[in-house]
């Protein structure tokens, strides 16, 4: 069981690969219809996903796969056209494949393809249909599950039966050799013939030896004993081609030979078939869940490490100073290299892209280009993941509100076919993501009417904003430029979705645009998710942590120059307002509800679209944190992503910034 | 001797379940994998392997043509594996041509009812080619035999009926060098039953027909004999001989679904001894196992001569081994003698 289960793993872990590689190769064909190099990839993807399925019996697979693979076949022989009806009805296989992998890997059976995409399928094969063979189950019936088959077979069990019947009328059963005989034998039920072949098959040695040829007397064969005879034909007569050494015919005396040979010349070919072996193998794979373990010891070993830190800092001793200066080089060092086993190139992202633009543009009657960047740009297994879904919205938004339709470019004097751009590169320990079109771009005053008309801020507001802050409009939930939901961007996630998502990721996302000249998104996330670094920070007692991606910048208030707007607390600064919040007031029982007194800090953190300014009583400063979920009591607590343990041994919890504007803004507003 | 096994493959997956499947047996030895055709022309230089296992489609360089590679450059033997497409049966048959020596479908079901016995039956036919070496079957070597002068002792028979031949690995080259080397007014029928899955048969047939100055066809239900055609049992069934209406026809049939072999030698040459066509020469040819050896015995009490290919010129010395230990051979002969003595015995 378990190895079956690691061979459907391997399976799956291959086949993924393969269609993920069929997916862009698919696109590139619509480019390329008449590459023959390409079609024969295409080609072989769906051959060898067939192979495997058809190793691990998958009917379905096997089915549609095979379907797929017989066109291409007639398309890189050249006998017909990639044509773009060919094109969408391939593309569907591919989802329908892919639907019927989730389906294996959760375990279940996958249902079978829609027999009208198979008949489709059969239709664009058509010029090499083979005919099925009258008599006998032909290759198309075996392909169909052997239903068919079956029925077939049945019939033809008949006839043969009767033949059979007819050959050996009321034999004599005494006769018989005895190592095979039924007792009846020209009444076998076909349980009795099953039972004797499966006797004979798995006991080879049963059939009669061959040197011993059984003793007939040559000029009275009865049909009896043909029957018999024909019987034993099938089980044990004919050994089976794969019995052990040739257990039928005298063996020859090789194997046996071989065998004892093998034993002699073992230690010495083993070693140098283990050296072949290393060189073949420079790879394993492992369980992601081992390297979230991994990954977790590290956290705690940065946590000791940091608190390391802290203590001899007040030792003033050299020698452990040095030591631990050391311990500090290779816990980074190790950090580092196991942050690196769990990345993965963004073209398993990317990849699916391709196809993305492909179809958007294809209902929306568009031309684009999809431009790639960076593909082998690495960020963490669970990033890659994380990021699929806000990226393809990013992506389909920039094709559906973006890209210009064809007329409408080339009346504005671009080129007929947009372009869209998608780029990866790492910038330091963030992982910078461009999605760029060359289409109209957003136009600030239309996105501040729509705020005002959807009721989302009052008029005066509106004007008061930048014209970056009209392009974070978009991000507010329910806004949308488009009056019609289009199939395509309007799929229930908006682009507050994305934003939060990303929010999520410890991320950023910033739009640049230029009315007629495009639109760029910058989407900016940590490498990984597990270590983050922090601001330390100390309201009251008690030490917190904001994570860095949202601190845009610190500085000291007297308090006394605050503000009141709107009942809100708040502080001009460079001539813009930013709503103030005591984090004492959130995050502590019993704190004093004065707003006066002295010097305090403010750290301004990015929250949306806005910045709002956190008081605080301490600045601590910036501290690699590795983030451990808050037990179950504590689960869920808004405001809260979960806890870490600082230098000096204590506990802080880290601060989650939306969660908390969520939950408590509007109460203290 | 271990036999030692080299994997080509483009798909690591069935890279991998290959190399289980062999390892599992003690005396195989999978010494290396690759890729593509390339890489597998290259590693059979490099690690000279006994034995190739090799993918048809791969990128680069297909399975066809890199066997074509390394019969120039390291004559190996090679076992193909192939998909049971009419498409496949061709390609398979072009790999056999260019010298592979065997060949088994890429979906083990196929061929065998569990994962255990598809695990021996490649085990087994790997092996038989390891341990054989690379004798081109029907080389000038393998030919230079003593039987050679015996040959001329084919005519003393009576007039034969029909010529009915079975064999398994190795089969489809060895048929193919025999019947193109009939004339067109071959005066009898044949029957041919080669080991071969349902779908490659009409493509072998067909193929065959080409080649040979007598007509090939895979047989169906209610064919006559004719002289100077050839009949293919189809893959996947039986062919059986049967009187109807006084003159002997084919009856083709599924079977019972739990034959080892589809077609099968024995059904047929048993079927032929029944229907009363007799005398007939019958050869059984190359293969592995023994299936041929029982119908020739019950052929034989019917007058039959049997012939039986010599150990040198066969793929695997199984089938024809089995009928020469019996005591059923009237001649064992070398592949390239068999097409001459046929034209002249009947």
């Amino acid at each position: 069981m378990e190895d079956d289960n690691e061979i459907l793993q391997d399976f799956l872990i291959e086949a993924g690969e393969i269609l993920d590689t069929l997916g862009e190769q698919l696109v590139e064909l619509e480019a390329r219809p008449a590459d023959t190099d390409l079609l024969n990839a295409v080609f072989r993807g769906f051959h060898t996903v067939k192979g495997g399925a058809g190793f691990l019996n998958i009917t379905p697979l096997v089915e549609v796969c095979h379907r797929a693979e017989d066109v291409f076949n007639v398309l890189r022989q050249g006998a017909r056209k990639v044509d773009a009806e060919l094109m969408d009805v391939v593309l569907r296989v591919l989802d329908v494949v892919k639907v019927m992998m989730d389906a294996v890997r959760a375990g279940r059976d996958p249902e079978h393809a829609d027999t009208a995409l198979l008949t489709q399928l059969e239709g664009l094969s058509k010029p090499d249909a083979p005919p099925a063979p009258p008599a006998c189950a032909s290759h198309a019936d075996r392909q169909r599950g052997g239903q068919a088959a079956l029925e077939q077979g049945a019939v033809n069990d008949a006839v043969y039966q009767q033949l059979l019947d007819a050959l050996a009328p009321a034999g004599n059963a005494a006769d018989k050799p005895k190592d095979a005989a039924p007792p009846e034998a020209d009444e076998i039920t076909d349980a009795e013939f099953e039972a004797l072949l499966d006797q004979l098959q798995t006991s080879p040695k049963a059939a009669q030896p061959p040197d011993k040829p059984r003793p007939v007397k040559s000029d009275e064969i009865s049909e009896a004993e043909f029957e018999t005879l024909l019987d034993q034909l099938h089980g044990a007569a004919c050994p089976p081609r794969c019995g052990a050494g040739t257990a039928g015919g005298k063996a020859p005396p090789a194997p046996a030979a071989a065998q004892a040979q093998s034993k002699t010349a073992a230690p010495a070919s083993a070693r140098a078939e283990a050296q072949e072996h290393a060189a073949a193998e420079t790879s394993v794979r492992v369980d992601t869940k081992r390297l979230d373990d991994i990954m977790n010891m590290v956290g705690e070993l940065v946590l000791s490490r940091n608190r390391l830190v802290r203590l001899q800092s007040g030792l003033n001793n050299e020698q452990v100073a040095q030591a631990v200066a050391t311990l500090d080089l290779v816990t980074s060092d190790l950090q580092t290299a196991v942050m690196k086993t769990r990345m993965q190139p963004i073209k398993k992202v990317f990849g699916r892209f391709p196809r993305v633009v492909r179809d958007i543009a294809r209902s929306l009657k568009k031309e684009v280009t999809l431009e790639l960047q960076g593909e082998d740009t690495g960020l963490d297994k669970n990033l890659v993941e994380a990021l699929a879904d806000p990226l393809v919205h990013l992506v389909r938004n920039a094709v559906d509100h973006g890209v210009e339709a064809p007329e409408a470019r080339l009346a504005a004097g671009k080129a007929r076919a947009g372009t869209v751009m998608l780029a990866a590169e790492q910038e330091g320990d963030h992982i910078l993501l461009t999605i760029a079109d060359d289409g109209a771009g957003m136009d600030a005053e239309v996105l501040r009417r729509k705020a005002v008309e959807k009721g989302l801020m009052d008029a005066e507001a509106a004007a008061r904003l930048s014209q970056r802050d009209c392009y974070n409009l978009i991000f507010l939930p329910g806004f949308s430029t488009r009056s019609e939901i289009t199939d395509i961007s309007g799929r229930g996630v908006g682009m507050d979705v994305v934003k939060t998502r990303i929010a999520q990721l410890n991320g950023t996302v910033e739009i640049e645009s230029q009315k007629g000249k495009g639109t760029r998104f910058m989407i900016k996330v940590p490498l990984t998710l597990a270590i983050i670094p922090t601001l330390m920070v100390v309201v009251g007692a008690r030490i917190f942590a904001l994570p860095l991606m949202n601190v845009h910048e610190i500085f000291d208030l007297d308090l006394s120059r605050t503000n009141t707007i709107d009942g809100q607390l708040a502080i001009m600064v460079r001539d813009h307002a930013l709503p103030l919040y005591y984090l004492n007031h959130w995050l502590l029982r019993d704190a004093p509800l004065s707003r006066t007194g002295g010097c305090r800090h403010v750290v301004v953190v990015n929250y949306g679209i806005q910045r709002v300014g956190f008081v605080v009583d301490q600045l601590l400063g910036q501290e690699e944190v590795v983030i451990k979920p808050l037990g179950a009591a504590l689960h869920g607590t808004p405001g809260l992503a979960g806890a870490t343990i600082t230098g000096d041994g204590r506990i802080a919890l880290i601060l989650d910034v939306p969660g908390l504007m969520k939950a408590y803004a509007r109460k203290a507003a | 001797m271990t036999v030692r096994v080299l994997v080509v493959d483009d798909s690591a997956f069935f890279r991998r379940r290959v190399t289980e499947m062999l390892e599992s047996d003690s005396r195989l030895k999978v010494i290396g994998a690759a890729a593509n055709g390339v890489e597998g022309v290259e590693r059979t230089l490099a690690l000279k392997p006994d034995v190739v296992t090799m993918d048809i489609e791969m990128p680069l360089l297909d399975g066809i043509s890199a066997v074509r590679r390394i019969m120039t450059a390291r004559p190996t033997p090679v076992l193909m594996f192939s998909s049971l497409t009419t498409e496949g049966a061709q390609a398979t048959l072009n790999a056999l041509e260019a010298g592979a020596l065997d060949f088994l479908p890429k979906r083990f079901e196929d061929i065998a009812r569990d994962r255990d016995t598809a695990k021996r039956l490649l085990c087994e036919r790997v092996h038989a080619l390891g341990v054989r070496g690379l004798r081109p079957a029907g080389s000038a070597t393998a030919s230079s035999g003593a039987p050679a002068a015996s040959a001329v002792k084919c005519n003393g028979h009576a007039r034969y009926k029909l010529v009915a031949i079975g064999t398994s690995t190795g089969g489809p080259v060895a048929l193919q060098k025999i019947l193109t080397a009939l004339p067109a007014d071959f005066p009898l029928p044949l029957l041919l039953v080669q080991h071969m899955p349902a779908n490659f048969t009409a493509a072998f047939a067909g193929r065959l027909d080409q080649l040979c100055a007598i007509t090939v066809k895979e047989a169906e239900d209610g064919d006559a004999l004719m002289p100077g055609t050839a009949l293919l049992a189809p893959g996947g069934c039986q062919m059986m001989i049967e009187a109807r209406n006084g003159a002997p026809a084919v009856r083709i049939s599924g079977g019972r679904g739990n034959e080892i072999y589809k077609p099968c030698v024995d059904v047929t040459f048993t079927s032929l001894a029944q229907a009363g066509v007799a005398p007939v020469l019958a050869l059984i040819l190359t293969g592995m196992g023994a299936d041929g050896r029982e119908g020739a015995r019950r052929l034989k009490q019917n007058g039959a001569s049997i012939w039986a290919q010599d150990e040198a010129s066969c793929v695997v010395y199984g089938m024809p081994l089995a009928v020469v230990e019996a005591g059923l051979a009237d001649q064992v002969l070398p592949l390239a003698q068999i097409g001459a003595c046929l034209a002249e015995a009947v």
